[in-house]
């Protein structure tokens, strides 16, 4: 039974990853992406962890939304009504991938792994939450200090408001003379490059 | 187990009735107790619509995938002593999950028509449902502190000697906002709102319409079970027996739930996103700290 | 399932998500090829916890560190993508050069 469900879920997480680079619409990709990611989640619940399966699923739900978000946003051809190919040095890649399963296979098939099953009976959710407040805390404290870090940073990265004003204005500095030029890199469309050859 | 997940499928659908029923006090949309009966048949006799270059999959899927995860939120909710469709440790993170993919399967329903209105519906909806989703996942982390599980279980044990609701008054209010958000309606209707033409479902007829519907009232009953589960002690009760009172306090929180959506307007999307973010979400952080230091031991 | 099992897909996970980091031109593609690549590694690292570690906490605690990493990336990702379109209208990785010259 546990044996034919990993096998299901397995395909399914191996099949649906693929299918994230051969879909032609970016919304559709990412939501292969979250079904990629929940069959994993399953597999986890599997191995008798119940909080990190269904933790992963609640996760990449909230983020591959986000992601489709992006993609409606940002990407050309979201809904996927025309064909769509955007590679680049698409051989070396698929070696670079092949090469790279099989020396990971290669090194799991040839390695001695150590046997030590998870014991029956034992409350691992509970553990971990031992864990994570006993003798990890600070690792999980770093975590969150990490989080709230990349929080102000992505703020500041993405904010509308630059530090010369608005960015979809200009976001220029002000001249170096009353009145000169703005000081600071010139924006590449705007004229000649600040380096030689033109 | 098996007997819990059958009590579940034979008492999903009269529930639904109800909600359909609730809905409609007051409305002036038809009669009260046959009305739900009449329109779902109406609707299943009527043929679906086809639009442009669609996404055939998943627009046939989505309502399935809503009321599958309204059957999954509902199987963590104990149902008496002992009786629980799904005996998962981690009943809590579980119904997170089904919330995190109600929006999912939402946008979905929005996206796959490949048209306007149901896209637009859908945009705003995952905007606005995400930090709702976000705020309930620390009122049920204050419901699950008292207990020390995340367990559905353990957290109604936890309740013999006083409920949640009375420990930790804020949580039931937040929680009946995420409430209102995954079932779609009242305040939190930015999915399937009258000003877009019925929003993700503009396109959408005949018995995907009936079944998006159904799923809809379903995920109404999963989440007033658990509502009245994680605050109002569930099962728990004198005289009467257990399932008795876990399907009372769950039709308690439904009027109440539909009642909300009526009372409170919807704001316009970018002032419910700042009310969420500055009022509800801290809300929910202080609900939380309250919950940590009464339980400080 | 064995955990040999376990690990050949994570190692199928992983090599996938490399073509697809490697391959993709689209920043939001990228980021999905790397997210793959870290879901690979999630599942091996469970793989690990559940047959070889003997149910040690500290296993469950790098997968959460691991997705707390897949957390970070998404957002300083986006917010670079952002970041970049608002000042080139562009999301393609070949559209950014300055760092050649």
């Amino acid at each position: 039974m546990t044996d034919a469900l990993f096998l299901a879920l397995s395909t399914l997480a191996i099949w649906s990853g693929w299918r994230v680079f051969r879909v032609d619409s970016m919304v559709r990709a990412s939501f292969q992406l979250m079904v990629s990611f929940i069959a994993v989640g399953l597999i986890a619940v599997l191995l008798a962890a119940p909080y990190i399966g269904i933790a992963t699923i609640f996760m990449m739900a909230v983020e591959m939304m986000v992601m489709a978000l992006f993609m409606v946003m940002f990407m050309m051809n979201p809904a996927g009504l025309n064909p769509m190919v955007m590679v680049h040095q698409h051989r070396f890649s698929i070696a670079a991938g092949i090469i790279a399963f099989a020396g990971l296979t290669a090194a799991v098939l040839l390695s001695d792994l150590p046997v030590q099953r998870v014991p029956e009976g034992v409350d691992v959710v509970r553990n971990l939450g031992h864990e994570l407040l006993g003798p990890s805390m600070l690792i999980f404290e770093t975590a969150g200090v990490t989080l709230l870090a990349t929080m102000i940073g992505a703020v500041v990265l993405s904010a509308h408001s630059g530090r010369y004003g608005a960015s979809d204005t200009g976001s220029l500095p002000p001249g170096l003379t009353p009145g000169g030029e703005p000081a600071g890199r010139k924006p590449e469309n705007g004229g000649h490059h600040h380096h030689g050859g033109h | 187990m098996i007997a819990a997940t059958l009590i579940l499928l034979l008492a999903l659908p009269p529930l639904v009735w109800v909600a359909a029923m609730f809905d409609r006090i007051g409305a002036g949309r038809g009669t009260v107790v046959m009305g739900p009966l009449q329109n779902g048949a109406a609707l299943v006799l009527r043929p679906n619509t086809e639009t442009e270059a669609p996404d055939r999959l998943n627009r046939l899927l989505a309502p399935g995938w809503y009321l599958a995860l309204a059957l999954v939120g509902l199987s963590v909710v104990p149902l008496a002593e002992d009786v629980v469709a799904s005996e998962i440790s981690t009943g809590l993170v579980l119904w997170g999950a089904c919330e995190a993919l109600t929006v999912v399967v939402v946008f979905l329903h929005g996206w796959s028509p490949n048209a306007p209105l149901p896209l637009i519906g859908a945009y705003r909806y995952v905007a606005i449902a995400l930090p709702a989703m976000l705020l309930s996942m620390f009122v049920l982390i204050g419901a699950a502190l008292p207990a020390q599980s995340l367990s559905v279980v353990e957290v109604v044990e936890a309740q013999r000697e006083i409920w949640n609701v009375i420990r930790q008054p804020l949580g039931l209010p937040l929680f009946m906002a995420l409430g209102l958000a995954i079932t779609l309606r009242g305040p939190f209707d930015y999915a399937d709102g009258a000003e877009l033409a019925g929003g993700t479902s503009a396109e959408e007829s005949g018995p995907a319409l009936a079944l998006w519907h159904f799923a809809r009232a379903a995920m109404l009953v999963a989440f007033s079970a658990m509502a009245a589960t994680a605050f109002l002690g569930g099962y728990l009760g004198p005289v009467l027996p257990g399932p008795a009172w876990l399907l009372l306090k769950t039709l308690a929180v439904m009027a109440a739930t539909v009642a909300a959506g009526r009372f409170f307007v919807r704001m316009p999307p970018a002032r419910m996103l700042t009310f969420l973010w500055v009022v509800l979400l801290p809300l929910s952080f202080a609900s939380l700290a309250l919950v940590g230091v009464e339980v400080l031991p | 399932m064995t955990l040999v099992s376990v690990l050949i897909v994570a190692a199928a996970l992983i090599g996938i998500g490399l073509y697809g980091a490697l391959s993709q031109q689209s920043f939001v593609m990228l980021m999905m090829g790397l997210e793959l690549m870290l879901n690979g590694a999630i599942l091996a690292m469970m793989g690990f916890w559940s047959f070889s570690l003997g149910g040690a906490p500290e296993g469950q605690l790098l997968a959460i560190i691991v997705m707390a990493v897949m957390a970070v990336e998404m957002a300083v990702g986006f917010a670079l993508v952002v970041a970049v379109y608002r000042k080139r209208q562009a999301d393609m990785t070949e559209s950014l050069t300055t760092m050649k010259h």
